[in-house]
């Protein structure tokens, strides 16, 4: 009875299936390719924790054998009479191609400035693995010297330390004029779980440097008065315009 | 000739039709959010928003997508070329060990929440004790490789990736014996379930089919997978929609007013987790979205709840299970993990 009904209805929408089918196979190979795009562009970085890149092989590996599959199928005359699943609608179709729409009209940016909106962290949650650092200062990142910072817990102790990290400019209306903030994000996963960290830089000419401008930043810390927090500042001394890094979030 | 059907235990159309409005409902108030508060709201430009919006979406979507994949063609390939006696072959005779060895099965048998209502459907068909297979029902979508993977990658070794796990076999092991001592079969599950041994009638499952041999059992086991790709990955993309629109537009004020309420964060994630059905294998990278905003307890309630029963499923135990007890299989999983969660977020400092 039921299988009569299915016979029924698969003749009724063959040619429709049959659009269908192509429709997917084509979606499947668009995400391979996509992925594969990511890879190869390094836009990759914008998303995930390189970690965890070898993911994104396994996808385009999926994806395309997934697709292929499909094709053969096709090609072969299809299945039509043992087909798994009720058809999908188009929208419901349409909803799977939403990350190809987005991934190839949205040009890929690594999250800046717009998406802390005040949300930034001056103090980081101390792992396990604090002592994993390069034991060289001059080498440590913004995360690096936040984590410093946490385990020492008197701010004045690193009064006269150099540093020299990179990180993009954040600036709210409330800083003073010759203070901006180095920032980053840092991200264990994926930018889902992305968090902002920043160091607060005094420089004289900071309220010229536009927002998201990257730039290395040399000087040497001072306790001073951030925010109404009581943290070392760093007294910048040299100030360098560079590239966004190719990766440009930090891994916890 | 539908000898090899088995994903529509699904009675009829309209729970499907059902869903699909209830998915583009939300999809399309996903997408009307974004483009309201993006011209309205926050003082940044509609690109920026867009920008920001599609950085946060396409993050957990290249995050998740191959484990969707890897759960697709896996349980592909189980259906193909694994069958229900070689899990009825596991199970020992003593009840309590019975039902143990039901929450870890996943393990050997790795399904998610959407594979595992034809599987103990035809495992019922077996003569597996029924509370073991609502023990597996409950348990298997977390308790499999995949899961443990994708979760470690989405909280790393610590304690969302242990919690999620132990409370999962407490509860299903803990509702498995509930079962076992207040329940019988025929109370339990729909008369059709018990077809294949009482001599059944037209429209039961059909006994398993014989193995395949390995040409054909893995152009079928991709091409289901490719299928299933399809019918998970909307699910998918609209819970990644919306984690990505909840952060790029809902104030962290908003958020954290719900988020940190140790009772009513609890209850919201276990409400969003039943309406959203995202497949187990890729929800950890949903939650941690919520990670910043929402209590620890909530987000293991997220996680271990969603498994076991969102709307998707619910349609499917229909198929399986008499209402009344469709109702148990929802209520004492949620009341578990509620009590679970706020239990932790009261006396566990994470």
């Amino acid at each position: 009875m039921q299988a009569v009904e299915r016979h029924s209805d698969h003749h009724h929408d063959h040619a429709r299936e049959a659009v269908q089918a192509w429709v997917k196979t084509a979606i499947l190979f668009g995400l391979a390719a996509y992925f594969a795009y990511n890879i190869l562009s390094g836009n990759l970085s914008n998303y995930i924790n390189e970690r965890f890149a070898w993911l994104s092989y396994v996808a385009v590996a999926l994806f395309g054998l997934l697709g292929a599959a499909g094709a053969a199928e096709r090609l072969r005359g299809g299945h039509t009479h043992h087909h798994h699943h009720d058809h999908l609608s188009w929208p419901a179709l349409a909803v799977v191609a939403v990350p190809l729409v987005l991934g190839t009209l949205v040009p890929s940016r690594p999250l800046g400035s717009a998406a802390i909106n005040g949300n930034i962290s001056l103090t980081v949650a101390t792992g396990a693995a604090v002592t994993t650092f390069a034991s060289d200062p001059s080498q440590w990142n913004v995360l690096d010297w936040l984590r410093a910072f946490n385990n020492a817990g008197d701010p004045a102790s690193f009064d006269g330390k150099a540093a020299n990290v990179i990180g993009f400019v954040y600036r709210e209306a409330t800083f003073p004029e010759d203070t901006f903030m180095v920032a980053r994000f840092t991200i264990s996963c994926c930018v889902a779980d992305a968090v902002a960290i920043g160091l607060p830089v005094v420089w004289p000419g900071a309220d010229e440097i536009p927002q998201d401008t990257w730039v290395r930043v040399q000087g040497a810390f001072q306790t001073g008065s951030f925010r109404g927090d009581t943290v070392p500042v760093l007294r910048a001394a040299s100030l360098e315009i560079i590239e966004q890094p190719e990766h440009p979030y930090l891994y916890p | 000739m539908h000898a090899d059907t088995d994903h529509h235990l699904l009675p009829s159309a309209p729970p499907h039709r059902l869903l699909r409005r209830l998915a583009w409902g939300l999809a399309a108030a996903v997408g009307a959010l974004v483009v309201l508060s993006a011209t309205l709201g926050s003082g940044e430009s509609f690109e920026t928003v867009i920008s920001i919006f599609s950085t946060r979406f396409l993050g957990i979507f290249i995050e998740a997508a191959p484990f969707l994949l890897l759960g697709t063609v896996v349980s592909g390939v189980i259906d193909s070329f694994l069958t229900p006696d070689d899990i009825a072959r596991l199970v020992p005779r003593s009840p309590l060990l019975a039902t143990v060895t039901g929450a870890f099965m996943g393990f050997v048998f790795p399904v998610c929440e959407c594979g595992v209502v034809p599987v103990v459907r035809r495992l019922f068909g077996k003569g597996l004790p029924m509370w073991v297979g609502v023990t597996f029902l409950l348990a298997a979508p977390v308790m499999n490789p995949i899961v443990l993977v994708s979760t470690y990658v989405a909280f790393g070794a610590g304690p969302v990736l242990v919690g999620r796990f132990a409370l999962t076999a407490v509860v299903a092991i803990s509702v498995g014996l509930v079962f076992a001592l207040g329940a019988r079969p025929q109370e339990v599950l729909r008369p059709r379930s018990f077809a294949p041994i009482t001599g059944g009638s037209d429209d039961v499952i059909p006994l398993y089919p014989a193995r395949k041999p390995l040409g054909r059992g893995l152009r079928d086991a991709l091409r289901q997978a490719g299928d299933e790709f399809f019918e998970m990955g909307r699910y998918l993309v609209i819970g990644s929609l919306l984690a990505a629109g909840m952060q790029t537009l809902v104030s962290q004020e908003v958020l954290l007013a719900l988020g940190r309420g140790p009772a009513v964060s609890v209850i919201a994630m276990q409400a969003l987790a039943f309406l959203l059905s995202v497949c187990s294998t890729v929800d950890a990278f949903l939650a941690l979205a919520f990670v910043g905003t929402f209590t620890t307890g909530s987000v293991l309630a997220f996680l271990t709840f969603g498994p076991m029963v969102d709307v998707k499923s619910t349609l499917m135990f229909l198929g399986v299970f008499r209402p009344r007890i469709v109702a148990y299989l929802i209520v004492l999983p949620l009341l578990m993990t509620l009590l679970a969660g706020v239990w932790l977020n009261l006396n566990v400092a994470f």
